[in-house]
C-alpha cells in the first residue's frame, strides 16, 4: 500500500535499479518461498516481434504489484501468460513455487478482470459472476444446496461492490461503470489467492475512475488476494501498487515503490511517463570549476552535486519537474529570463508555458491558491536539489556516487 | 428526407416493375398448378379458369389418370428424399463444419488459411468437373445409388458455407470472454459449448439455412449419382416430361411443393438470412 | 456583429415515438476572436451541435447565424469554416504533407509558401519526421495531430475541432496544448472545440459551454466555472477530484452559523463570514447541498474530526479520503503527508470556499459570501 509515507530503509530484490531487473538467481531463489508469483525470463514472440523479452519478476503473498508502461508494452499479453491462455516461448511462471507449464488455466486458481469487460452477453449479471463458482465442488450435499451457497456468495460480492440491485439484468443493459464492477465481482467472488487486472479502469468515466481509485486498494488488501494490476495510467499505478514494474517494449525496465519510481526513475523515459505535466529535459554539458561541478543554463551557472561529479564532460540531460520549478524575483541567484506564453488553469494547480531566450520550452505548475505571473516577462529559479540527470545518449540516470544523506538517492539502507 | 410526389411515385412504379418481372413466372406456376392441361395449353392464355386440385390429388396419391392410362408417380418418394437428403447432409455438415470453424478461428496454425481456402473453393469448382471420376468411384466402392453416397457428396455444398460463414462468427467473439470463461474454472470444451456455440447461433443457424436451400435445390449430383427409388424432387420432376406428352400440371403442382419448403423457411428466417450473409461483418 | 449566433436551438432525431431531442432550447454566442469549449460526457448533446453549426446536420427549429448571415440552407462548403474530425478522416492515398497542404494548394498559394507553413505547423505539432509518411502507416496519436494540423494550417472564419487531441500520447498533450493555444491567439482565430476532457477544454478555451442531456449548464469562463458553478451537475462535472457533496442543515444561532452534517458532525462559522445576504438565504432553506472542491478542504490542527481510510501520493499532490460525517471527504495536499488508514485528522473549510446549492433542484445558492442572482 501507497501511503504516501517514505518507507524507511526498505530495500528488496529488484528496487529502484536497471540492473536488479534480472538480478542474481540467489535471491531471487531466497525470495521464491515467499513469493505468491514468480516469472523467469518470460519471453513470447509473435512472427518477428519480440513482445515479451526476458521478463522476470515476483509478487509477494498479498502484495499488489502494477504492471504500467505505455500501449503495445506487452502488459496483457504478460498477463494472459499468467493466466495460462497463451504460452509463452521461454520462461516459467510459478505460483506457489510450483511450476505452471502444462496446467491448464482453469487450474491455476486465478481470477481476472479484462479491459473491455469480457462479461458473457446471453448470461444475467448474476450468471455472469457466478460461473467461477460452478467448476469447484461447492460445499452441500444436495444441489439445492449448492445453489444457496452460490447465491449467497455472489450476493455477497455484488453487495460489496454496489450492483446487486443490476443482477438480474443483462450485460447489455449495464452501464460502463456496472458492466466493470461486474466483471471485477466475477473476478472475486470464488476468492482466488491470485488477481490478475487487466486495467479494468479504461473504459470508465472519469467520475467513476477517481471513485474506483480511492476505493480499489481497500478492497483488494482487505480480501488479502496477491494482485497484478496493469495500467497505463501513472496516478493510478502509484495509487494501488505496493511496487511498479514499468514495461517498455517488452522489458522491465524499473521495478520499484512508487516513490523509487517517480524520484529515482531509472531513464528518461520511466521519468517522462510519471508525472503531467511531465518531466522538464534540457541538455546540458556538465563542466567543473574551482567551486566544483556545474550546469549552464541560459548562461548563469547552477551548481551540481558533487556526488554527480562523475557526469563531468559527458552530455548529459537534467530533469527537473514542472512542480519544481517556481518563480522568483530578477534579483534571486540564478534567475533566469523567461517568457510566459500561456497559462493553463487547472482546478488544484496552474500550469505555465514558457520560453527561455533561446527558445527552450518549460512547464511550470504550482498550486491554485498561489499567485503567479499570467503571460510576459518573468523569472524562474530551477532548485538543482530536487533535479535528476541523465546521460543524453542512453537515457539512463546518473546517479551520485557516495550521496550525502539526504540527497534523493540514499536511504537507510546504504549503498547498493 | 423530403421526397416529392412525382419521385414517390416513379419509385412505386420502378419497384412494381422489378417485383413483377422476378415474380412473375413463380406467380404464373401457381397458377398453372390449379389448371388442368387443356387449360394450360389454351391459346391466348387467360385468367379466367375454374381451379381444379387434380393435379396435387395425382401428385400426392401416386396416380395420374389421364388419356393414355394411369401414370404411377413417384413423386411423394421424391419429397421424402429431398427431405432425407438435406437433412442429413446439413446435420453431418453442421457436426463436421462446427467444431472446424472454431479451429480455423482459434487455432491459426501453419497453412491454416491455405487450407481454409481449399475447403472453400470446392463451391467454385463446376460439379460436372467431378461428376465423371465420381461416378466411376462411386461403383467401384458400391456406393453408387445409396443415401450414404449422395450425402456424402452433398458435404462438397454444405460444408464450406457452414465452415466460411460459421469461422466469421467464431472470429468476431472477443477472445477476452473465451478467456474469462476458462479462468473461471473451465475446460476449453465446456468454453465451446456453453459461451462459443450460444454466441455463434445466429451464424450458425444462417448457414444451416442457406446450406439446406443448396442442398435441397441440387440437381446435378441427384442426376447422375442416383437412380429413380432414392432421386430428389429436383430430379423426380423431370418425370414429367414423358413419352405420350408433358404434364404441365402437374410438373407446375410439383414445383410448388418442391419450392414451398424453402420458400416457407426462408420467409420465417428471414432476418437470420440476411445476418449470416454479411458474415458478422459489422461490429457492434 | 458576433462571430457565431445559436438562438433557441432544438435538434431532434428520429421521428414520433422514437424521437430523441439531442439539443434543446440552445443559446450560445460567441464573438470572433474566442476559443469556445462544448464541454460534456457523451450523449449530451455537444457534437451534435458541432454538426449544426458545420452545416452537417439540419436544425429542427431555431437559427444559427454564421458572420451575421443565416445559415438556413447554406451548406457547409458555404460557411468560410474549417473542421477536424473526431475520425481523423486524411485522405489515404496523399502524404501527410499533401494532406496538410491540401486546401493551401487549393486556394493556389504559392509552393514554396505552402511548404514553409506545413513545416511550421508540424514542427509546432510534432509530427515534422513523418511528412512523408501515409496515413495507413503512422499512429493514431500522429494521425491525429495530421488532421488537426490540416484543420488549423487554414483561415477560415470559424475553426471547427471535434474531439481533437483525445488519442494523443498523454506526455504531449500538455506541451502540444500550450502551443496551439498561443498559436490559436496569435492568429485571432475563432474556435469551437468539442471534448470531454475538461482538463483540455480549460486549457484551451476563453469559455466553456458545459452542457448535458442536450441542455446548456452554463457558459461561463474556467475560473468562474470552478469558483462560481451555475448548479450541482456542473459543480460536480468540472473538477479532478470531483467536488465533495454533503448534504447540510443550517442552523442560524445569535452570532453564528452552524451548517449540521451527519454524525454529530457539524461546521461553525462567525456569522460574518458568509454576511448577511448569504445567511438570510441560509435561513430560508431548511436542508443545503455543501460543495467544497478538494484542494479547499485544510487539514489542520483543529477542526471536524475525519477518519483517513486512504492516503495516495501522487507525484506532484497527495489524495486523502477520510470518512467525514458519514460521507467520504477528498482533500488535495500539495505536500507529502503521512496519514495512514485509520488515523484521525481534523478538518476546516473557509466560508469562502463552500458553495450551497438547493438541495432539491441542485442549483447554486451561494458560493462562499456572495448570493447567486
Amino acid at each position: 500500500m501507497n501511503d504516501g509515507a517514505a518507507a524507511p530503509g526498505a530495500t528488496d530484490a529488484g528496487e529502484g535499479s536497471l540492473e536488479s531487473a534480472g538480478r542474481g538467481e540467489s535471491e531471487d531463489r531466497e525470495t521464491d518461498s515467499v513469493a505468491k508469483l514468480s516469472l523467469h525470463g518470460i519471453t513470447r514472440r509473435y512472427g518477428r516481434e519480440t513482445v515479451l523479452d526476458q521478463v522476470s519478476l515476483d509478487v509477494p503473498a498479498g502484495g499488489t504489484l502494477v504492471l504500467f508502461g505505455p500501449s503495445g508494452a506487452g502488459k496483457t499479453v504478460l498477463l494472459r501468460v499468467v493466466a495460462g491462455v497463451v504460452e509463452a516461448d521461454a520462461g516459467e511462471v510459478l505460483i506457489d513455487g510450483r511450476d505452471q507449464h502444462g496446467i491448464e488455466p482453469e487450474k491455476r486458481g486465478i481470477g481476472m478482470a479484462f479491459q473491455n469487460f469480457a462479461l458473457f452477453p446471453h448470461l444475467s449479471a448474476f450468471e455472469n459472476i457466478a460461473t467461477p463458482l460452478h467448476s469447484r465442488r461447492g460445499e452441500g450435499a444436495t444441489r439445492a444446496e449448492r445453489r444457496d451457497t452460490r447465491t449467497e456468495s455472489v450476493e455477497r460480492v455484488a453487495r460489496l461492490l454496489k450492483i446487486d440491485h443490476v443482477l438480474r439484468q443483462s450485460p447489455g443493459a449495464l452501464s460502463n461503470g456496472q458492466k466493470q464492477r461486474t466483471s471485477l465481482a466475477r473476478a472475486l467472488v470464488a476468492e482466488p489467492e491470485l488477481l490478475l487486472l487487466d486495467d479494468p479502469l479504461r473504459n470508465v468515466d472519469a467520475k467513476l475512475r477517481f471513485e474506483m481509485r480511492l476505493e480499489l486498494p481497500r478492497l483488494l488488501a482487505d480480501q488479502g488476494t496477491t494482485v497484478v494490476y496493469v495500467t497505463q495510467d501513472y496516478k493510478e499505478a502509484m495509487a494501488l501498487g505496493d511496487r511498479i514494474a514499468v514495461l517498455v517494449a517488452g522489458r522491465v525496465e524499473q521495478i520499484g515503490s512508487p516513490e523509487d519510481i517517480y524520484l529515482r526513475p531509472a531513464t528518461k523515459r520511466i521519468a517522462t511517463l510519471f508525472g503531467d505535466p511531465p518531466i522538464n529535459l534540457l541538455d546540458v554539458d556538465p563542466e567543473c570549476d574551482a567551486d566544483g561541478p556545474y550546469v549552464t543554463l541560459s548562461g548563469r551557472r547552477y551548481p551540481l552535486d558533487p556526488a554527480l561529479a562523475v557526469a563531468v564532460g559527458r552530455q548529459c540531460t537534467l530533469g527537473v519537474r514542472p512542480e519544481a520549478l517556481r518563480f522568483g524575483d530578477a534579483s534571486e541567484p540564478g534567475a533566469i529570463p523567461v517568457t510566459v506564453e500561456a497559462e493553463t488553469p487547472l482546478n488544484e494547480k496552474v500550469v505555465d508555458l514558457v520560453t527561455t531566450v533561446r527558445g527552450r520550452e518549460i512547464l511550470v505548475s504550482r498550486p491554485a491558491h498561489l499567485s503567479g505571473p499570467a503571460s510576459g516577462e518573468a523569472h524562474l529559479v530551477v532548485p538543482m536539489e530536487r533535479a535528476l540527470l541523465f546521460e543524453r545518449a542512453s537515457g539512463e540516470r546518473i546517479r551520485p556516487r557516495g550521496g550525502s544523506p539526504g540527497s534523493p538517492d540514499t536511504d537507510a539502507g546504504g549503498a547498493r | 428526407m423530403r421526397r416529392s410526389p412525382i419521385e414517390r411515385a416513379l419509385r412505386g412504379v420502378a419497384l412494381t416493375v422489378v417485383v413483377v418481372f422476378f415474380m412473375f413466372p413463380i406467380l404464373w406456376i401457381v397458377l398453372m398448378s390449379f389448371q388442368t392441361n387443356e387449360t394450360i395449353l389454351r391459346m391466348p392464355p387467360s385468367l379466367d379458369f375454374t381451379p381444379t386440385l387434380a393435379n396435387y390429388k395425382a401428385l400426392i396419391t401416386g396416380k395420374l389418370v389421364s388419356n393414355a392410362g394411369t401414370l404411377d408417380i413417384a413423386f411423394m418418394g421424391n419429397l421424402w428424399n429431398s427431405v432425407l437428403l438435406s437433412v442429413s447432409s446439413v446435420a453431418l455438415a453442421l457436426i463436421l463444419g462446427v467444431p472446424a470453424a472454431y479451429a480455423f478461428a482459434r487455432h491459426k496454425f501453419r497453412g491454416s488459411e491455405d487450407i481454409a481456402f481449399t475447403l472453400l473453393s470446392f463451391k467454385f469448382a463446376p460439379p460436372l468437373l467431378v461428376l465423371l471420376p465420381l461416378t466411376l468411384y462411386f461403383q467401384k466402392i458400391g456406393l453408387a445409388n445409396t443415401y450414404v453416397g449422395l450425402i456424402w457428396v452433398y458435404q462438397l455444398i454444405c460444408l464450406p458455407l457452414i465452415l466460411w460463414i460459421v469461422r466469421g462468427y467464431f472470429e468476431d467473439i472477443s477472445p477476452d470472454i473465451e478467456y474469462a470463461h476458462r479462468v473461471s474454472g473451465h475446460s476449453w470444451w465446456s468454453t465451446f459449448r456453453k459461451i462459443a456455440i450460444p454466441l455463434a447461433r445466429p451464424g450458425i443457424a444462417a448457414a444451416a439455412l442457406l446450406a439446406f436451400i443448396f442442398a435441397w435445390n441440387n440437381f446435378v449430383f441427384a442426376l447422375v449419382l442416383a437412380s429413380a427409388d432414392k432421386q430428389p424432387v429436383t430430379v423426380g420432376a423431370l418425370a414429367f416430361v414423358t413419352a405420350s406428352g408433358i404434364q404441365y400440371g402437374q410438373i407446375a403442382a410439383a414445383i410448388v411443393l418442391s419450392i414451398a419448403p424453402t420458400l416457407a423457411l426462408a420467409l420465417v428466417a428471414q432476418r437470420y438470412l440476411v445476418e449470416g450473409l454479411s458474415l458478422g461483418a459489422v461490429k457492434g | 456583429m458576433s462571430q457565431l449566433e445559436i438562438e433557441d436551438v432544438t435538434k431532434i432525431y428520429g421521428a414520433k415515438r422514437d424521437a430523441v431531442a439531442a439539443v434543446r432550447s440552445l443559446d450560445l454566442r460567441i464573438e470572433r476572436g474566442d476559443v469556445v469549449a462544448l464541454l460534456g460526457s457523451s450523449g449530451c448533446g455537444k457534437t451534435s451541435t458541432l454538426r449544426m453549426i458545420a452545416g452537417f446536420e439540419s436544425v429542427t427549429s431555431g437559427t444559427i447565424r454564421v458572420g451575421g448571415r443565416d445559415t438556413g440552407r447554406l451548406p457547409p462548403a458555404g460557411r468560410n469554416i474549417a473542421m477536424a474530425f473526431e475520425g481523423y478522416s486524411l485522405y489515404p492515398p496523399m502524404t501527410v504533407r499533401e494532406n496538410i497542404g491540401f486546401a493551401l494548394q487549393s486556394a493556389r498559394v504559392d509552393a514554396a509558401e505552402i511548404r514553409r507553413r506545413v513545416d511550421d505547423m508540424a514542427a509546432m505539432l510534432e509530427i515534422g519526421n513523418i511528412l512523408e509518411r501515409y496515413p495507413s502507416s503512422i499512429s493514431g496519436g500522429q494521425q491525429q495531430r495530421a488532421s488537426l494540423a490540416r484543420a488549423l494550417i487554414r483561415e477560415a472564419g470559424m475553426h471547427l475541432l471535434d474531439e481533437p487531441m483525445g488519442q494523443l500520447e498523454p506526455q504531449l498533450r500538455a506541451l502540444l496544448r500550450g502551443r496551439i493555444k498561443h498559436y490559436l491567439k496569435e492568429r485571432g482565430c475563432t474556435v469551437i472545440l468539442v471534448t470531454h476532457d475538461q482538463t483540455e477544454a480549460n486549457a484551451l478555451a476563453d469559455r466553456i459551454a458545459v452542457m448535458e442531456g442536450g441542455e446548456l449548464q452554463q457558459y461561463a469562463t474556467p475560473a468562474e466555472l470552478r469558483d462560481r458553478p451555475a448548479n450541482l451537475f456542473t459543480g460536480t462535472f468540472i473538477g479532478e477530484p470531483p467536488m465533495n457533496v454533503i448534504d447540510a442543515a443550517p442552523v442560524l444561532d445569535g452570532t453564528r452559523v452552524r451548517l449540521v452534517l451527519g454524525e454529530g458532525v457539524s461546521l461553525d462559522y462567525p456569522r460574518d463570514a458568509f454576511g448577511e445576504p448569504v445567511v438570510r438565504v441560509l435561513g430560508e432553506h431548511p436542508r443545503v447541498t455543501l460543495g467544497v472542491r478538494p484542494h479547499a478542504v485544510r487539514v489542520a490542527e483543529s477542526g471536524a474530526p475525519a477518519r483517513v481510510v486512504v492516503n495516495q501520493w501522487l507525484g506532484d499532490q497527495s489524495h486523502v479520503a477520510a470518512a467525514f460525517a458519514g460521507a467520504t471527504l477528498v482533500a488535495v495536499e500539495h505536500d507529502r503527508v503521512s496519514f495512514a488508514r485509520g488515523d484521525t485528522i481534523r478538518v476546516a473549510v473557509a466560508a469562502e470556499d463552500l458553495h450551497l446549492f438547493d438541495a432539491t433542484s441542485g442549483k447554486a445558492l451561494a458560493h462562499g459570501a456572495e448570493v447567486v442572482a
